[in-house]
């Protein structure tokens, strides 16, 4: 399992159209990817679940990633984070 | 079949059919769904055909017609309740805009299958009834003067007895005329007073000029001429008369006006012309019963191959109210049983377990139901010689019920079970006609008609690529209907101005256009998320499916302005409860779109997930289809 934590410096947070491409950016890899933000945990895969987190700017977001490509899927997501969020 | 299957079929027979916005109008008759569409180019007759649960696509008479079977009716209910396509009652002046020029025949066609189809099961039922009374009283079972009987007999009896106001309302349907002014036309007709001057050869007078009387119970034609006279008075009379007076000057003048016309003039004029038909065709078959018989016979089953039976039924319902029985449906009633026979061949002979199963059930829907389309198009026509031998036994059968006569007192389908409405003259005969139709197709298919080597083995199906790495990932969701969720112009997604939506990106689904800003739930589900702001909302319907609203384009800038939420997440709603009220002016005035985007996040667990139609539409109405597999 690997981890990092970011912290959101887009303005409005992560709302339906970087959730959409975040679930997009997640689904590439085979990895369970999970977002956490105070205690709650989002399936990175699920829309639904992402934009139910209600991420806003200057909140902390907690991913863990879990499986067989997970070095190449951590980076990945990392690199999505910190070029659209 | 299970219900939802119907559901799945109807879905892809729309789909195949071109769409909803394609189809002009839907009715159905005894096994087909008939489609009046507007580009028949649009129409994948392929696909459609190959559809599990469709036996065969003809296009004719102006239609597409999707042959079904028997349990038609239910496919009918799942494409009007589970598609934009709407029924033929309630297409409105679309037949207006088909793009499409008929010709005459087609357009006959159309309009006769229309009128009578509607009335058929009413007439079976009660044709089958009347036969049932006549055993009853030759067996002495009942007597003519019983209560017992007189009842049962206006049972059946007054389907035909008042059949103009039954044609007068199919008719205004076909016509467009105002369904319950024909039916009155209709009424006075046959209002007991003026059957009873008729009765007694009265004569009567209107303003001075003398009316031919004749008898309008059981008639035909008249009340259909006159239903189409006034539909164009309607249009004339909407035009001239204003709009404040209109609701009760228009029925009062048509009343007027209709009613006298068609005692003075149509009637009289379309009793003649029915008589001359009637006599026409008597004469023609009287001229030498066997070899009309035998001609009627062998062509029969083409005419039914073409669905242009029905343009024949003027012709019977007019040698009914003339004669009071009919011998053209007669004379081609063991046609059933020949298809049905040669089908009955093709069960015993084949060793292919599909081909069994679907002949056999072919057959007995042929013999039980009279339906013989699925014997027709499935089993017979495919395999051609059991085609042509069922043809050569209903030609002869057809010679044997001319000669000796046989005929029915309605409009039946031969069958078995019909078989009690045939009695009279020449029952026996008409009995043996059926008998060697139907053995005698069986024996000779068996014998010669068919044999294994003539199954082809299908192609396989080469489906779209992108349909098959769909339904690859599929998990449990089950199928699942998205209704609008606020007042509103439907649109398709890709008509929305982001990008994000327009290209699926967050899913599937529909776009609305809102009217006012009460969004509510689109199913039974779950909220699952609740966006901090206010303008988007997620709900888990209760069958899985992840549905999206997002209200208005880049509203979250707003940063909850203009949004009162009225659900937390983790809440159980119901379809259409309260979720969220919006400020349209608020999100107008700050520049941004109201369109409203309703996805299914989880799209890619269902097999096919579509809008249902697009258009001005009110909450509640369904608008997204999840379809698994």
């Amino acid at each position: 399992m690997k981890k990092f934590s970011y912290v959101i410096k887009d303005e409005i947070g992560i709302h339906a159209r970087p959730a959409g491409m975040l679930v997009k950016e997640a689904k590439k890899y085979a990895s369970k990817i999970v977002l956490g933000k105070n205690g709650k945990q989002a399936d990175a895969s699920k829309l639904m679940a992402v934009m139910g987190l209600g991420v806003k700017c200057g909140e902390t977001v907690e991913i863990e990633v879990t499986g067989a490509d997970e070095d190449a899927a951590c980076e990945g997501i990392r690199t999505f984070f910190e070029n659209n969020l | 079949m299970a219900k939802k299957n119907y559901d799945d079929l109807a879905g892809n027979i729309a789909k195949y059919v071109g769409g909803a916005q394609n189809v002009n109008s839907l009715f159905h008759c005894a096994t087909r769904l008939r489609f009046k569409v507007k580009d028949t180019g649009k129409v994948d007759k392929k696909r459609l055909e190959q559809l599990q649960g469709v036996i065969s696509v003809i296009e004719s008479g102006g239609q597409i017609q999707v042959v079904i079977g028997n349990h038609v009716a239910d496919v009918y209910e799942a494409v009007i309740s589970t598609t934009g396509i709407k029924g033929q009652e309630d297409s409105g002046n679309a037949a207006a805009d088909s793009g499409e020029k008929k010709n005459l025949l087609n357009v006959f066609m159309e309009t006769v299958s229309g009128i009578f189809a509607p009335i058929l099961t009413a007439m079976c039922g009660a044709g089958m009834l009347k036969g049932i009374l006549i055993l009853l009283t030759t067996l002495g079972v009942l007597t003519a003067d019983s209560g017992t009987y007189r009842i049962l007999y206006a049972a059946a009896d007054g389907v035909f007895n008042f059949l103009p106001l039954f044609l007068a309302y199919t008719a205004a349907e076909k016509f467009r005329a105002d369904k319950f002014i024909s039916v009155a036309i209709a009424a006075a007709l046959v209002y007991p007073d003026i059957t009873a001057a008729f009765g007694a050869g009265e004569a009567l007078t209107f303003l001075g000029i003398p009316v031919v009387l004749v008898s309008y119970t059981s008639s035909v034609i008249p009340i259909i001429i006159s239903v189409y006279v006034l539909s164009k008075l309607e249009i004339l009379l909407k035009k001239f008369i204003p709009d404040m007076i209109k609701s009760f000057m228009c029925p009062l003048i048509s009343l007027i006006v209709m009613v006298p016309a068609t005692y003075l003039v149509i009637g009289p004029i379309a009793d003649t012309a029915g008589s001359l038909l009637a006599s026409g065709y008597t004469g023609l078959v009287g001229l030498n019963p066997v070899i009309a018989g035998f001609v009627l016979g062998l062509f029969w089953p083409m005419v039914v191959m073409f669905g242009l039976h029905w343009g024949f039924a003027p012709i019977v319902m007019n040698n009914i109210a003339e004669y009071g029985r009919d011998t053209l449906f007669t004379i081609t009633g063991p046609n059933n049983m020949a298809q049905a026979g040669a089908t009955l061949g093709v069960f015993l002979k084949t060793k292919n377990k599909d081909l069994k199963n679907l002949s056999g059930s072919a057959a007995i829907s042929a013999v039980l139901a009279g339906i013989t389309e699925p014997a027709i198009y499935g089993i017979t026509l495919k395999y051609k010689k059991p085609f042509y031998i069922g043809m050569v036994f209903s030609g002869i059968s057809g010679a044997i019920v001319a000669a000796c006569g046989a005929g029915a007192p309605t409009l039946l389908t031969t069958s078995i079970l019909t078989l009690p409405g045939y009695i009279g003259q020449g029952f026996a005969g008409f009995c043996i006609a059926c008998a060697i139709a139907y053995f005698g197709s069986a024996i000779v298919t068996y014998l010669f008609g068919f044999s294994d080597d003539m199954i082809l083995t299908p192609e396989p199906e080469t489906e779209a690529p992108e349909e098959t790495a769909e339904t690859i990932e599929t998990s449990e969701a089950k199928d699942a209907k998205i209704k609008l969720p606020v007042n509103g112009k439907v649109i398709p997604l890709s008509e929305v101005k982001d990008e994000m939506f327009a290209q699926e990106a967050l899913g599937k689904g529909a776009a609305v256009v809102p009217a006012d800003g009460k969004i509510c739930a689109p199913c039974d589900g779950v909220v699952t998320a609740v966006y901090p702001t206010g303008h988007a909302i997620g709900i888990t319907s209760k069958e899985g499916a992840e549905v999206l609203i997002h209200v208005g384009m880049d509203t979250v800038t707003l940063d909850g302005k203009g949004f009162k939420v009225h659900a937390k997440e983790g809440q159980a709603v119901r379809c259409g409860e309260l979720l969220i009220e919006a400020d349209l002016n608020v999100i107008k005035a700050a520049g941004f779109d109201i369109t409203t985007p309703v996805v299914i996040t989880n799209t890619d667990d269902y097999a096919e997930v579509k809008m249902a139609g697009a258009g001005q539409k009110r909450a509640g109405d369904v608008i997204i289809h999840c379809v698994s597999e």
